[in-house]
């Protein structure tokens, strides 16, 4: 479990960057928990103080029961090595193969040669490159490289793995199985992973929680699927806007109309909600966008539909919904 | 003659070249990890050594053979002949090793170092397993851009009584007016320095192709 308490984080300069704000957030062991933002929110800033690559100005950072703050140098260097990292660029050394680079924090936790080998050695089955294992990052691709940088960071063991925008390089397809390949090791490992990206799809895919954040301050913390489905702040519904519905082109709207949008959780994504609705009352409905999706586990749908008919049945059949779904919202 | 010169000016620039390397890296070393946002910065350290090499790095090499006089007899207990020469030649190479060792880690993506920080690895474990090795293609190269200075150098420690090749180009060619020793000194000149360079370029291919 990760608590940042009141972390504020000032860049000094000219003018000085007000990176952080004010961060209080907690996260839950054994989780994959995403944190999301434009670029230059302060993701980055917020995800080095974990492991106090970036030193905070103000504030608490606590990994478990330690104030990673107030430890010395080499207190630090102990916790580090029972934290993993991966990077947007990767930052593999050329100078080594993909064993001797899978090897490195191995050899800093002074683990045996034999022991080195063998550990290296499953890591390398586990993300797939076993048959690469003298190549050099130069002859790997993007996706490979990715790998290479996850089974080091898995090297010893740690119970929490710090990922910096880890897909942002890579096609959608290499994302895809790099994802994969990261639930795969928080479900098989039990291991905590915090993510950060400006990728609804990579939040949508994997995480448990998310957190948005902009221009250093956070704007809201959740379960994926209530932050997605029932965002309360301006900023996360213009993130979201894009992302879940299109725009609808004006000629296609009548404005006498009431427009709606409805979310589906879960089960409620199989019901024919909405023809019991036209069944039971007497409008008419107008569907303008539908989408059927899955956040990482839990199946959602999403309509955006025009009523049209008196306004007590419209009220009626609103009532209807809300009774019956998750998530009711009258645009206009 | 020849081949006694040549095996001087080979002595000469051999030994300084391993000194300078020998002092060289551990100054450019700390020059490239006590700058600004690196593994130990150290504002007023790195100053203070980055002064020092540009003041080494400033004074022509011909002044500096003359001013280091009684330091060089110290050290060589004469300030004449080959082994006299080896003394301002190392002198003058430690400084500019040193900013090639700078330069060459500088080239390192931060994000390496980073990465070995965020593993818990140390300070001296940074320097040994990431610096070096990573910076090692171009560590060669600055050797032997510095091996091929010094070649130049040489032969100006010559003109002042240091021996190799410069010196008898000067006392044979010159003096005596004997333009072919002068030619072959300068044939001889060419070929260690085209022999170094490829040497190096060949070294440091290997090393960036893998
Ligand atoms: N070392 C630094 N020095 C000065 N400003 C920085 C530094 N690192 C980040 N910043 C600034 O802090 C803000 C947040 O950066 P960052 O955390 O990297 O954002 P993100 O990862 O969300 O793109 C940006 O405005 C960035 O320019
Ligand atoms: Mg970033």
């Amino acid at each position: 479990m990760i608590r940042f308490k009141g972390v504020e984080k000032t860049f000094g300069g000219t003018p000085p960057v007000h990176a952080l704000k004010g961060i209080d957030l907690e996260i839950p062991a054994g989780k994959i928990f995403g944190i999301i933002g434009q670029s230059g929110a302060g993701k980055s800033t917020l995800l080095r103080c974990i492991n106090m690559l970036e030193r905070p100005s103000g504030g608490e950072v606590w990994v478990d029961d330690l104030l990673m703050n107030d430890l010395t140098p080499s207190q630090l260097r102990q916790e580090r090595k029972k934290m993993g990292m991966i990077f947007q660029h990767f930052n593999l050394l050329n100078s080594r193969t993909v064993f001797g680079n899978v090897a490195f924090p191995l050899e800093i936790i002074k683990t045996g040669k034999y022991k080195i080998r063998e550990r290296v050695l499953s890591l390398l089955d586990l993300v797939g490159l076993a048959d690469k294992i003298h190549a050099y990052p130069s002859q790997l691709s993007g996706g490979q490289k990715q790998r290479v940088g996850i089974a080091r960071a898995l090297a010893t063991k740690p119970r929490l793995l710090l990922c910096d925008e880890a897909t942002s390089a890579l096609d959608p397809e290499t994302t895809k199985s790099v994802l994969q390949l990261l639930q795969k090791i928080n479900q098989t490992l039990n291991l905590t992973i915090v993510l950060i990206t400006h990728e609804m799809p990579v939040i949508q895919e994997i995480c448990d929680y998310v957190a948005v954040l902009e221009d250093g301050a956070l704007q809201e913390v959740g379960p994926v699927i209530d932050v997605f489905t029932r965002p309360r702040t301006p900023s996360t519904q213009r993130m979201l806007q894009g992302f879940f519905a299109p725009r609808i082109p004006s000629q296609l709207r009548n404005s006498k109309n009431t427009l709606l949008r409805l979310t589906f959780v879960d089960q409620k994504a199989h019901e024919p909600i909405i023809s019991k609705m036209i069944r039971h009352y007497d409008i008419d409905a107008n569907i303008l966008f539908g989408r059927i999706d899955q956040m990482k586990t839990t199946p959602f749908g999403l309509l955006l539909m025009e009523l049209s008919g008196s306004q007590p049945q419209i009220e009626k059949s609103i009532n209807f919904l809300k009774e019956n779904l998750v998530e009711v919202e009258v645009l206009s | 003659m020849l081949w006694q010169a040549t095996l001087e000016t080979l002595t000469m620039v051999g030994i300084s070249t391993a000194v300078a390397a020998l002092c060289g890296l551990p100054l450019g070393i700390c020059l490239t990890i006590t700058d600004k946002h690196h593994i130990l910065e150290q504002p007023y350290l790195n100053k203070l050594l980055g002064s020092i090499v540009n003041i080494g790095r400033s004074v022509p090499f011909i002044i500096l053979m003359v001013a280091i006089i009684p330091f060089t007899r110290r050290i060589a207990g004469t300030s004449i002949g080959t082994t006299a020469a080896i003394v301002p030649l190392t002198v003058a190479a430690i400084p500019f090793v040193a900013r090639l060792v700078e330069t060459a880690m500088k080239e390192i993506d931060p994000g390496v170092i980073e990465a070995a920080e965020s593993m818990g690895a140390s300070p001296p474990e940074i320097i040994s397993k990431i610096l070096i090795p990573e910076a090692l293609p171009s560590l060669i190269l600055a050797l032997t851009l510095t091996a091929v200075n010094l070649i130049g150098y040489s032969a100006m420690a010559g003109a002042i009584g240091g021996g190799g090749l410069g010196d008898l180009a000067i006392r044979f060619g010159y003096q005596r007016f004997r333009a072919d020793i002068m030619l072959q000194t300068v044939i001889i000149l060419v070929v260690l320095v085209q022999g170094i360079q490829m040497l190096g370029d060949k070294i440091a291919q290997r090393l960036y192709n893998r």
